[in-house]
């Protein structure tokens, strides 16, 4: 006998099982959503995560212990262990007992409202190259220019800070969005609102559910200078495009800073890569962050925020900063890093939810199996360890899979995207199609995205500098050949390329071809997982059944 | 106000305890032999030994252990006054001359609490406190009084001069007498005398009356100099002040007692601490909390024994489990590990896990354990709550050490402590006196309990025993389930058993019977007879069974690999899924996650992809996902692709035919041959004994080394293992040292002694060789005085098994019964108990 027959299943290691089908899961998962991380979302159950990081960033947002601890008892089926709800008032207190201010005579302080708390944190080796002057018993006082780093270092040490020192509100330029045949989905919207609310954070949103104009909407918010850093210079492009058409900014208010421009103007758009060449020891282009008073900071693709740079950003916790991903899963596990720096996650939309809206694409993901013939597999055998994957990666069953594909396809928009130059050369030679690579200069990458874009070339075959942040609409066929090992996100960044919504609405097709019984057979289970975890269930195919087909 | 030894009248006022004890009717000394359970082991022969006993040390001592705050304070109130005192005179001392309605009333229950205890005797206007009562509570020098009062007068005077006493009288304004006693008595009589003293104090100058204002609540000692200020030599001068030792004084009973308003006690504490609730939930979602956690604790004890079930972990030479194995288990169950302990110990105590007793000491589940598993689960649960309610075992305890340093492991020895039943009941019972749903403030319980056993509190640095058992309870409790949310649930009602029904009027009645029934002193066995026990756990698992998730029959698979049970499983259905995939999460569902690995575990266990198909299938709510279906059957593929066997030789020949003729051979069959391949066999039979039997049969086989050549067998040399050479052994027994020559000695000469000593009969004369018979005053007397002798005697023995001895002992301590000395005979310190002494002869003198 159940007493309540709730949605929401409370697990003893803090994971919350939601029942998508149950008639009160979407009440349910309003009342969690504040504090539990969402980690899978597959078709039936969906697994959330009551973290610390998630509690705290729902005080910070004003919800308290009580309100997380009525939502679960409210749609628990089961009774709730007392434990975990112990636990969740808990950590919530520990929120808050520290806080950052401005002190009118000494700057920027640490005070705390519960004494025996500073005293440990003070006690901590880390804190104390970071703290100045003790005020009085209650108040430190904090250097400024360390307001990230002791963020960062309190939440390690289970006390994290409220940062109630405000931003800098920067040099204001004026910034319109110019809504003409066109305005922000919802959920942007409310990602702006999430973001503008809470400060600084980061927004979570899939591939082609448009982050730049969640970006454009936040500066039209801020409406003063911006620094945006981006991950490579046809993303520059493509930002500063977007930013003219979408916004009341002119081609001449926006400046690029990148290996071949250093321009600085009211907006600039910076590339990751140009900001951490190191000449003699030293990053001679940081200046940029100091050259303005930006009143406002965009990161895009913030799980690929290279380490150098979260260390300027430490230093720049004065001013607003939005982080933009597509998947906040970091393959170097520095999550918490990103929470502390750049800001907690403001908004996050399941990709499945978003399709279900139609703002995205709905997909068809396949994984095609491919033997090794009898030869490979022997070769394969003896191969050095490094030198399995490629191998087996590569294998040239791959390469009539992937013809069967672009045949069986013939006509739509096709990316083949691989990891290994001599696999795509060859790809594009019995293709007859063009490759995008690393040694592909800019002006010629941006001629093949046009043709593509313009129909005037069905096959492009890429490499991984395609990875992020091009856009081409019409892409409807993604084939992946190899990929960057067992890398999650960028299995998700691929499928993203293919999942702008098509103007007929049609459906968008993605293959990853695996070579069976290899690494590449686990390393592409890993690669999925995430996929998976949102509700993108694979299709596994033999690639005979594929070729006898076509 | 009355008494249960009811005089007649005042004549025939009993004259010591044994008259008193004499005079109660049966239901009193019941209740007095209940309260004071070690009275009756033995059981003394008669009302005078019974009184004996009562008034021994060790007996009074644990007494006074086991009153109540309140009772002690009275107790300790009667030990500051008059012996004889009036019940006046105790009112007095614990309300003060101002009175105090809350004493007033609860006075008659805690002196009726010392009555029935034998503690206190004699009516109303004669309370007598037992003698060993009072040496033990009155203050001393030594040990100063919980009351901080000091000495009388008269005490405190004892040694003083003659002439000393008289100057006193004089400066206290009191005319002098002729002898100490008489001066002593006016003085004491001043004291006592409210307005004359007050008269007094108040002609002295105030900072003389603030120095004895400093003294009046304790301690009562205080230091001068050897020419003491003005203001103190006034009150050393009029007797308020009494010099005990060179430099010290000390405020005499009488003056302190003035000073305080007569209060023996600064704050008597009549009333017991209420246990307060901190929260209150609602009952039902307290019962639904309680009734998650009991099913999470029987799942928890399931994946333990699980955990365990093929070997669990080593037994340590010393007994218990290891910190590294415990700390696995903790990691097993993914709980801290005091909780590990904690469900180790359970499973230990309700008999599910013990030690196999193999040479290689290792734990297992017990045949019990499959028994258990059949049950239904709230049958489970009551076995579980019920042994852990009546065990004296405390988990808690695993991972301190004891009083000698050594660790103390779970399931190891030491853990034993027999306060744990009456403390957990005791605790429960505070719970279950709260309204439904009200979770208590810990606190609250504690105080509670210290106030019902304020003696045990002495314990310097951490907790007393008591309060820890306490804790460990509510933490204890509330992982079992017992309690939800810190609240009693109902089935732990239940399983406390029906609240207890009133005893027979053995208390006092008056106004301590207008206090709430709890608030009287409950004779102590609060734990129940295992006929009750039981009857209370089933009635607790009834009340828990409705609670309890019913086990579903279905999971929900999904395309990311992962199957969910959204509740509890029926056991076929979970152990199948606990083969066939990893737990990824536990709790109210479960989360499987399906791998190569674990896919491959199941085909290892027998199955087939067809079965596993059947079985998603038939469990699955939902289609099950086409990735799964690929997996189970992609793994399926290469499952068993390699065999792997062992042969100890093989025998090749590229001739097929010549393998076929020696398999057909009937003399082949003791070798054991299989064929592998056209041309290969595989032999059980080991290299050797193959070429043997291959040439028994006629053929000539040549030995293959491990590259394929042939070897040329030549004998080989035979060489044993790398082996240490003997160590020398010495011609006899090692020479023993001194020490253990000394001993031997000793105990030869003892013996010697207890053989030939000749007896002096003490009592009636005997034959030699015949037990010494005395009347067992006689033998107590003789005992008595052997102690202070330090002599050795002769007693006669009688053991429990009706087997008589005679041995020689040197009687070092007689009490509660109890004789404890050096016996010759067997050569060591042994305590012999009194009744089974037949008699005692002195040792003929040399």
């Amino acid at each position: 006998m159940l007493r309540v027959n709730g949605p929401l299943i409370v697990q003893s290691d803090k994971t919350l099982l939601l029942e998508v089908d149950h008639p009160q899961a979407d009440d349910c998962r309003r009342a969690i959503a504040p504090f539990a991380e969402l980690e899978r979302a597959p078709e039936h159950i969906h697994t959330y995560r009551v973290t610390p990081l998630g509690l705290w960033n729902a005080r910070a947002a004003g919800h308290d212990a009580e309100q997380v601890v009525d939502a679960l008892v409210q749609y628990s089926r089961y009774p709730v262990p007392h434990a975990l709800l112990v636990d969740v008032a808990e950590t919530m207190d520990r929120y808050g007992r520290l806080t950052l201010v401005k002190h009118p005579a000494h700057g920027l302080v640490l005070t705390t409202t519960d004494r025996p708390v500073l005293e440990e944190v003070l006690k901590s080796k880390r804190i104390k190259p970071l703290v100045g002057a003790r005020i009085d018993a209650d108040t430190v006082a904090v250097h400024p220019s360390e307001r990230g780093q002791i963020k960062q270092v309190l939440l390690k040490l289970g006390w994290p800070a409220e940062d109630l020192a405000g931003y800098v509100d920067g040099e204001a330029h004026p910034i319109e969005l110019r809504e003409d045949g066109w305005a922000l989905r919802p959920y942007q919207k409310q990602a702006v609102e999430n973001f503008w609310h809470g400060g600084s954070g980061v927004v979570v949103l899939p591939c082609g559910a448009g982050k730049t104009l969640v970006g454009a909407g936040s500066m039209a918010r801020a409406k003063s200078t911006t620094l945006i850093l981006v991950t490579n210079t046809v993303s520059a492009r493509q930002w500063k495009h977007e930013l003219v058409k979408r916004t009341s900014l002119t081609e001449d208010e926006i400046g690029e800073y990148s290996g071949t421009k250093k321009e600085i103007r009211p907006v600039t758009i910076a590339t990751y890569q140009v900001l951490t060449t190191k000449r003699k020891g030293i990053y001679p282009h940081l200046e940029l962050f100091d050259s303005r008073d930006w009143g406002l900071i965009v990161y895009d693709e913030v799980h690929l925020l290279p380490a150098p740079v979260f260390k300027f950003t430490a230093d720049l916790q004065a001013r607003r900063r939005l982080g933009l991903t597509a998947t906040l899963v970091r393959e170097d596990g520095r999550e918490s890093d990103v929470f502390s720096l750049i800001g907690p996650k403001r908004f996050d939309a399941p990709w499945k939810e978003i399709e279900a809206q139609g703002y995205i694409a709905p997909a068809d993901c396949v994984e095609v199996r491919v033997n090794l013939t009898d030869s490979e597999r022997l070769a394969y055998a003896t191969a050095e360890a490094e030198e399995k994957y490629r191998f087996c990666s590569t294998t040239e069953t791959k390469r009539k899979v992937t013809e069967a594909i672009v045949r069986r396809f013939a006509g739509q928009q096709i990316l083949v995207i691989g990891q290994y130059i001599d696999q795509l050369d060859e790809l594009g030679e019995h293709l007859n199609a063009p490759v995008i690579k690393g040694e592909t200069t800019n002006a010629q990458r941006e001629k093949l995205f046009d043709a593509f874009r313009n129909g005037e070339i069905n096959v492009l075959v890429v490499s991984k500098v395609a990875n992020f942040s091009i856009d081409l609409p019409e892409a409807t066929v993604a084939i992946q050949v190899s990929g960057t090992f067992g890398s999650r996100q960028e299995e998700a960044q691929r499928l993203g390329r293919v999942l702008r919504p098509k103007a007929d609405g049609h459906q968008a097709h993605f293959y990853s071809v695996v070579a069976r019984d290899t690494i590449d057979q686990d390393f592409a289970a890993h690669r999925q997982r995430f996929l998976a975890e949102q509700g993108y269930a694979y299709r596994i195919m033999d690639a005979d059944e594929l070729l006898t087909e076509s | 106000m009355s008494s249960d030894e009811k005089p007649a009248d005042a004549a025939a006022a009993p004259r010591s305890l044994a008259e008193a004890l004499r005079a109660r009717d049966d239901a009193g000394l019941a209740a007095l032999l209940r309260s004071r359970p070690d009275l009756i082991t033995p059981v003394p022969t008669d009302l005078t030994q019974l009184a004996t006993r009562a008034a021994t040390r060790a007996s009074v001592v644990r007494a006074l252990e086991r009153l109540d705050r309140f009772a002690l304070q009275t107790a300790q109130a009667l030990a500051v006054a008059g012996d004889p005192a009036s019940y006046g005179e105790l009112l007095g001392l614990m309300a003060g001359h101002a009175g105090d309605q809350a004493v007033e009333s609860a006075l008659p229950r805690a002196l009726g609490t010392l009555r029935t205890q034998a503690l206190v005797w004699g009516g109303d206007d004669r309370l007598r406190l037992v003698r060993t009562a009072r040496e033990l509570l009155a203050p001393t020098p030594q040990r100063p009084s919980p009351t901080g009062l000091g000495p009388t007068v008269k005490e405190a005077t004892a040694g003083m001069s003659p002439g000393r006493i008289q100057e006193i009288l004089t400066a206290a304004g009191l005319p002098t007498t002729h002898d100490s006693v008489s001066a002593v008595a006016a003085l004491t009589g001043l004291f006592t005398d409210r307005e004359r003293l007050d008269a007094l104090l108040a002609a002295l100058p105030a900072d003389s009356r603030q120095a004895l204002e400093r003294l009046a609540w304790g301690p009562p000692y205080g230091q001068v100099t050897a020419d003491p200020a003005p203001h103190l030599r006034l009150l050393l001068d009029r007797g308020l002040l009494l010099p005990t030792a060179p430099g010290t004084v000390v405020l005499p009973r009488e003056v302190a007692l003035h000073l305080r308003g007569g209060r023996a006690h600064r704050t008597p504490e009549p009333v017991p601490p209420a246990v307060t609730a901190a929260r209150t939930h609602r009952p039902d979602v307290v019962d639904a909390t309680a009734a998650g956690q009991a099913y999470t604790a029987l799942a928890t004890v399931e994946e333990l024994l699980k955990d365990w079930d093929e070997g669990g972990p080593a037994v340590l030479r010393a007994g218990g489990l290891s910190v590294r194995d415990l700390k696995r288990t903790a990691v097993a169950l993914d709980v801290p590990e005091p909780v590990a302990a904690f469900w180790v110990e359970l499973a230990y105590a309700a008999g599910l896990v013990a030690s196999d007793g193999e040479a290689d000491e290792r734990y297992a589940a017990t045949p019990a354990y499959d028994e258990w598993l059949e049950q239904p689960a709230a049958d489970r649960w009551s076995r579980l709550a019920q042994a852990w309610l009546a065990a004296t075992r405390t988990p808690g305890l695993a991972g301190g050490r004891d009083a000698k340093g050594r660790a103390l492991s779970a399931l190891g020895p030491g853990l034993d402590r027999s306060a744990a039943p009456e403390v957990r009941h005791r605790v429960l019972t505070l719970l279950a006196g709260l309204p439904q749903g009200a979770a208590p403030d810990p606190e609250s319980v504690l105080a509670r309990l210290r106030w019902e056993r304020p003696l045990r509190e002495r314990d310097q640095g951490d907790e007393d025993l008591r309060t820890r058992l306490a804790r460990w309870t509510l933490s204890e409790a509330e992982l079992l389930g017992v309690t939800g949310r810190g609240a009693l649930s109902a089935h732990g009602r239940a399983l406390l058993g029906a609240p207890q029904p009133p005893r027979p009027a053995v208390e006092p009645s008056g106004p301590g019977d207008k206090l709430p029934v709890h608030h009287h002193w409950t004779p102590p066995p609060p734990v129940p007879s295992p006929a009750e026990r039981a009857a209370a756990a089933e009635k607790a698992a009834r009340l828990l069974a409705p609670l309890l998730p019913e086990p579903l029959d279905h999971v929900l698979l999904q395309a990311d690999l992962t199957a969910v049970a959204p509740g509890p499983l029926q056991r076929p259905l979970a152990e199948m899924l606990d083969v066939l995939a990893d737990v990824e999460s536990k709790g109210g569902a479960t989360v499987y996650r399906f791998t190569p690995a674990s896919v491959r575990r199941a085909l290892d266990a027998g199955r087939t992809a067809a079965d596993l198909h059947a079985f998603l299938a038939e469990y699955s709510r939902t289609p099950v996902p086409q990735p799964l279906a690929y997996l189970i059957d992609d793994v399926a593929r290469r499952h068993g692709h390699l065999r792997v066997g062992a042969a100890s030789s093989y025998v090749r020949c590229d001739d097929e035919a010549l393998l076929n003729e020696i398999l057909a051979d009937r003399r082949s069959a003791p070798l054991g041959l299989r064929r592998l391949a056209p041309t290969v066999l595989a032999a059980q039979a080991d290299p050797a004994a193959l070429l043997e039997g291959l040439r028994a049969m006629g053929y000539a086989p040549a030995a293959e080394s491990a590259a394929g050549d042939v070897v040329i067998t030549r004998a080989d040399s035979h060489r044993t293992p790398p082996r240490t050479p003997p160590e020398p052994v010495p011609q006899g027994p090692p020479v023993p040292d001194d020490t253990l020559l000394s001993a031997a000695i000793r105990a030869i000469r003892a013996g010697d002694l207890a053989a030939t000593a000749p007896r002096r009969p003490a009592g009636t004369p005997q034959a030699p060789g015949e037990l010494p018979r005395t009347s067992s005053a006689e033998t107590l007397a003789t005992l008595q005085a052997a102690v202070l002798t330090g002599q050795a005697v002769w007693i006669g023995y009688v053991n429990a098994d009706g087997a008589a001895s005679q041995r020689v002992l040197a009687p070092v301590r007689v009490e509660g019964g109890f004789v404890t000395g050096y016996d010759h005979t067997a050569d060591e310190v042994r305590t012999y108990p009194l009744h089974r002494i037949t008699g005692v002869a002195e040792l003929e003198e040399d």
